[in-house]
């Protein structure tokens, strides 16, 4: 490896880090409009221009804010909760790739920060992580609430990651490979083409479980506010707050990317060349994985506010004695097709 | 004893009493105006018509007499009379008086003081229409001043004379007068005798309506606003019995409270207005020390000890002087004291009036010269000589902070002490001459009680509350002698010193606050010792 | 008698879950393109209706002279008891015979139930539409005689907020 691709690499993570970053600060004004406006509200308009610079405003309350920390709690797990939760989010969104290959200096790049062959049992490894961090935090806050959180996390976890990891193998299977970029190739061509046309059933219990992967509504069981006061996040205050907030929005960035990539074919723009326009192409597949994924993103918000929570034995229920059993019939008629018509 | 029925009551009473007196007397209610206990009855307001068996009209109760009835005409033949105060004739009788009454009556209650206490008001709302026939204009004349404190209002006027025959009756004075008849009628005073004699002010309280007003109270409050303490009046030593109204601080009104074995129905305008002198006066608030010709303020602790110290030293060759004007309690503790002599302030002395009623205002004018006498151990007679037979450098005044004009007798023996302590709550004359002066309470701030020159005792209440440092009279002079240190005395309040005041004066024994209640005990046949 | 309730078997249709919840979406969504309810306070002011009952006024006759007669009426009415009169004799000749020395409110103990304006035997007291005259000192809430007639002034001929300007501070004075 030279050194210019090292430098390569590193402007492309700093690209993706600075640009989730950038999406968290706007999801959480988002957030905030967009249920102001369900509700036939206006939400917060008056910091900067239509409220744009209200995250920002957030932000400096954070910082500003006491950090608490109670007595009581397991002071380094405490304090290494927040981070464990953060950093497989943005990890996970290393290996997605956000466009079609760049052509610049007579290099070609790929929008990618890494490109693993075995992309996607990173992704489910990295997401089984991501949950400890929410685990550990429950647990350390030596509370009763938080630990009731973390409890109903973990749970929730083997619930949905079985099903969530099943609905994928259907994708692998059609795919013939781990590695996302062959899965997006797999899906070029024509809108039907998508893995959402081809997989409807997987994509259904995919994006259910990738909504209970990341605690959103309506499986928001480890915050529950109204049973919970917050759940796993309730002794924790200031920064170390924020950095949970961070982490959800992140989790939902990458879940949402990691849905367009499977499903809605990644960068790709149906019924066109990409590599054919040159880096124009680059520019617009960049512009189409955004769009898709904003799309995604807005309807996690949507859904949010829209469906209430589930109760703890309705979710079990879901997860186990509906969607696991679908997943595993929707593997034996896709190996099945597959075995018929190759 | 005739036998009578008021509705369903059964009462035996006295033969040639009105059928409102026993009506009254028995708590049954009769509404009436002109009808007054301690004034002729005239019967002109028709309000207290009843429907009596026997008697074909409605008959004003007021002027009924209930009589014996020959036995063959005994009504279901043991009723010497029956009368009926609630049927429908009644009723609607009363509402027919109620609406003449009301014709000219310009129905100004937001703005009328006497709202609230008001007769018309009162049966208008009980008894009365809600509403009126007469569609023509009302009435409307001025008010006018009967004397320099009493403002008619004409329009509100009912006519019911009850002021006119005050004034021919209890006062003798005969200043008011009714003029013209009828429609035209109005109260008047007499152009050259005004209505100023002393008693005027009760004409405001017997007027059943708004029409008579003392200008001391007009548009100053409204009457629900003030507090009532059934108290004595502190004027002279007849010991009327008053009802003090006040807001927080200040006292509004001072109104007679009916006693029969004391003023009767009235007060004199020296008692109704008194309450003024203390407004004006500037009070001590705080314990004073002499130091070179000029009062400085000090603290409790520091005069007490100066005092206590001063008395000690003087072994006892102490003269203490008690007071007409404090109450009992105060004066017997001064007797705690137990060694040294005992004088008294002079007393003060004016003009005495009593008017043809009855009704006197004594020439006496401190309330409690007999209770003084009573509770104190041996007055001297001549203080002047004694103390200099004796040598005596030490006096301990109880100051009633009354402005008397000391004469030279007195102020010689000021000249002689070496050390004056006065307790007062002004600085008079006498309270001048002081080395210390320790704050007491002013009349209407005291608690304790007082004896009448009629040997009564009565339960004088506070009505306002402490003003800065200053403490009750009776625990300053408790303080004073705990921290002499012969002996200790723990009295909580006035209720206790007045039990162990039976204990020395059997005059007093079985004597307490529960017992003299609203109206007091008598105290006359009892044996004074000391 | 009994009321017998049947409950509600789902059908396949309701089984599948995924139709209600698009329509569910779709409420939502409705919603997000609807016309905002929200009146941007200090940029925008909310109009009381008739009859609201916000801060208190004292009338006037048309010749300038306070309608109060200092009766008290409002005062003895007050639940809260926050009315403070005091009354006297007026400072003209002739006319009424009682008028308010002072006449205070304490607006932090009044509770906006307009039984002072009931009570009123002279219509001189009475509720305004004004909501917001807010302050940061208790001294601030304690509105006189002054005030009260100054809120007249504001209120008497049109809705208060339907004037341009109505920068003037409510509470001075």
């Amino acid at each position: 490896m030279d050194i210019v691709t090292l430098i390569i690499i590193c402007v492309k993570a700093l690209v993706v880090f600075a640009a989730i970053m950038l999406t968290v600060m706007a999801m959480t004004l988002a957030e905030r409009r967009i249920s102001a406006f369900m509700q036939n509200r206006l939400g917060p308009n008056r910091v900067g221009p239509k409220g744009l610079l209200q995250p920002l405003a957030d932000g400096i309350k954070f910082l500003m804010k006491e950090d608490v920390i109670p007595s009581g709690v397991d002071k380094p797990i405490f304090l290494l909760a927040p981070v464990m939760l953060i950093v497989p989010a943005l990890m996970t969104f290393a290996i997605i790739p956000f466009g079609s290959e760049l052509h610049l200096f007579g290099r070609a790049i790929q929008l990618q920060v890494a490109d693993i062959n075995i992309g996607v049992l990173y992704i489910l490894a990295l997401t089984s992580v991501g949950v400890y961090g929410i685990v550990l935090a429950g647990w350390s806050s030596n509370s009763k609430y938080p630990l009731l959180g973390g409890l109903r996390s973990s749970a929730q976890l083997i619930s949905y990651e079985l099903a969530m990891g099943l609905a994928i193998v259907s994708i692998i299977l059609l795919a013939g490979s781990l590695r996302l970029n062959d899965i997006i190739i797999q899906q070029q061509g024509h809108f039907l083409s998508w893995n959402v046309f081809k997989q409807p059933l997987a994509f259904l219990i995919f994006v259910v479980a990738v909504y209970a992967e990341t605690n959103r509504l309506p499986f928001d069981l480890t915050e529950a506010e109204q049973e919970l006061v917050g759940g796993y996040h309730t002794e924790y205050s200031s920064i170390k707050f924020a950095m949970f907030y961070m982490a959800e929005y992140a989790n939902m960035i990458t879940a949402s990317a990691l849905t367009v990539t499977l499903f809605l074919g990644g960068w790709d723009i149906p019924l066109m060349n990409e590599a054919a326009l040159g880096n124009l192409g680059v520019l617009l597949s960049v512009v189409s994985f955004v769009i898709k994924t904003a799309l995604f993103l807005f309807i996690f918000i949507w859904v949010r506010w829209t469906f209430p929570r589930f109760r703890y034995d309705q979710l079990m229920r879901l997860g186990w004695k509906v969607m696991l059993p679908l997943a595993l019939v929707n593997i034996f008629l896709t190996a099945g097709y597959l075995t018929l018509t190759v | 004893m005739p036998l009578l029925k008021i509705d369903n009551a059964e009462l035996e009473v006295e033969s040639g009493i009105t059928v409102l007196q026993a009506a009254t007397a028995n708590r049954i209610e009769i509404p009436h105006y002109c009808y007054h206990p301690a004034l002729e009855t005239v019967g002109s307001c028709r309000m207290c018509i009843v429907q009596i068996e026997g008697m074909p009209k409605l008959q004003v109760s007021c002027n009924t007499f209930v009589g014996e009835a020959p036995p063959d005409k005994k009504i279901d033949e043991k009723y010497d009379m029956v009368v009926h105060t609630q049927t429908e004739l009644v009723k609607q009788g009363r509402k027919n008086v109620l609406e003449f009454l009301l014709l000219n009556h310009p129905l100004d209650c937001p703005v009328c003081d006497q709202a609230g206490e008001c007769f018309l008001q009162d049966y208008a709302f009980k008894f009365g229409n809600a509403h009126s026939r007469f569609e023509e204009e009302k009435r409307v004349r001025p008010s006018e001043y009967l004397g320099s404190q009493i403002v008619i209002n004409q329009n509100r006027c009912i006519m019911c004379t009850r002021c006119v025959r005050f004034t021919r009756q209890i006062s003798g004075t005969g200043e008011l007068f009714v003029q013209k008849r009828g429609y035209d009628f109005k109260i008047s005073a007499l152009e050259d005798q005004p209505l100023d004699n002393l008693l005027a002010g009760n004409v405001t309280d017997i007027c059943p309506v708004g029409a008579l007003l003392s200008t001391d109270y007009i548009h100053k409050n409204r009457i629900w606003n003030l507090h009532e303490q059934p108290s004595v009046c502190q004027d002279c030593s007849v010991g009327c019995n008053i009802n003090v109204f006040y807001q927080k601080d200040r006292i509004f009104r001072v109104s007679p409270r009916e006693n029969h074995d004391a003023n009767g129905y009235f007060i004199c305008d020296i008692g109704r207005y008194g309450f003024h002198r203390f407004e004006e006066i500037e009070r001590m608030t705080s314990p004073m020390r002499r130091d070179e010709e000029e009062l400085t303020e000090i603290q409790w602790d520091e005069a007490i000890k100066v005092v206590a110290k001063n008395l000690s030293d003087a072994k006892e060759k102490i003269v203490f002087v008690a007071s007409p004007f404090h109450t009992n309690e105060t004066n017997f503790m001064l007797g705690r004291f137990q060694k040294g002599f005992f004088g008294a302030l002079p007393l003060i002395e004016e003009e005495g009036i009593t008017y043809p009623s009855g009704f006197s205002i004594n020439s006496d004018r401190s309330p409690n010269h007999r209770g003084m006498n009573d509770v104190c151990p041996s007055i001297l007679e001549d203080m002047a000589s004694e103390i200099d037979q004796q040598n005596i450098k030490v006096m301990y005044i109880l100051d009633d902070g009354v402005d008397r004009e000391l004469d030279q007798e007195w102020k010689e023996i000021l000249m002689k002490m070496d050390f004056v302590v006065v307790q007062s709550y002004a600085l008079t004359e006498v309270a001048e001459s002081a080395h210390i002066i320790l704050p007491g309470l002013a009349p209407f701030e005291r608690e304790g009680t007082v004896t009448n020159d009629q040997g009564r005792v009565q339960w004088l209440r506070p009505s306002l509350p402490l003003k800065g440092k200053a403490r009750p009279d009776w625990r300053i002079i408790m303080e004073v002698v705990n921290t002499m240190g012969k002996q200790e005395l723990s009295y909580s309040d006035v209720g206790e010193i007045l039990a162990e005041m039976g204990k020395c004066f059997p005059a007093y024994e079985g004597v307490s606050l529960f017992r003299l209640g609203d109206y007091g005990l008598s105290i006359n046949g009892k044996v004074k010792s000391s | 008698m009994a009321t017998i309730v049947t409950s509600y078997e789902p059908t396949f249709w309701d089984k599948l879950y995924f139709p209600a919840l698009l329509r569910g979406l779709m409420v939502t969504l409705r919603h997000f393109f609807q016309k905002k309810v929200t009146i941007q306070y200090p940029d925008a002011k909310y109009i009381p209706p008739e009859g609201y009952r916000g801060l208190h006024r004292l009338n006037k006759y048309p010749d300038g002279r306070i309608r109060c007669v200092a009766c008290e009426m409002c005062a003895a009415a007050c639940p809260s008891g926050c009315i403070h009169i005091v009354p006297g004799a007026p400072p003209w000749e002739d006319g009424k015979e009682r008028y308010p020395v002072s006449f205070d409110i304490d607006l932090l103990r009044c509770i906006f139930c307009g039984f002072c304006e009931m009570a009123c035997p002279e219509q001189a007291i009475e509720l305004t539409e004004i909501y917001d005259f807010s302050n940061s000192s208790r001294e601030g809430l304690w509105i006189n005689k002054d005030g009260l007639l100054e809120v007249y002034e504001m209120t008497k001929d049109e809705n208060y907020y339907m004037k341009k300007s109505h920068e003037a501070d409510l509470t001075s004075g």
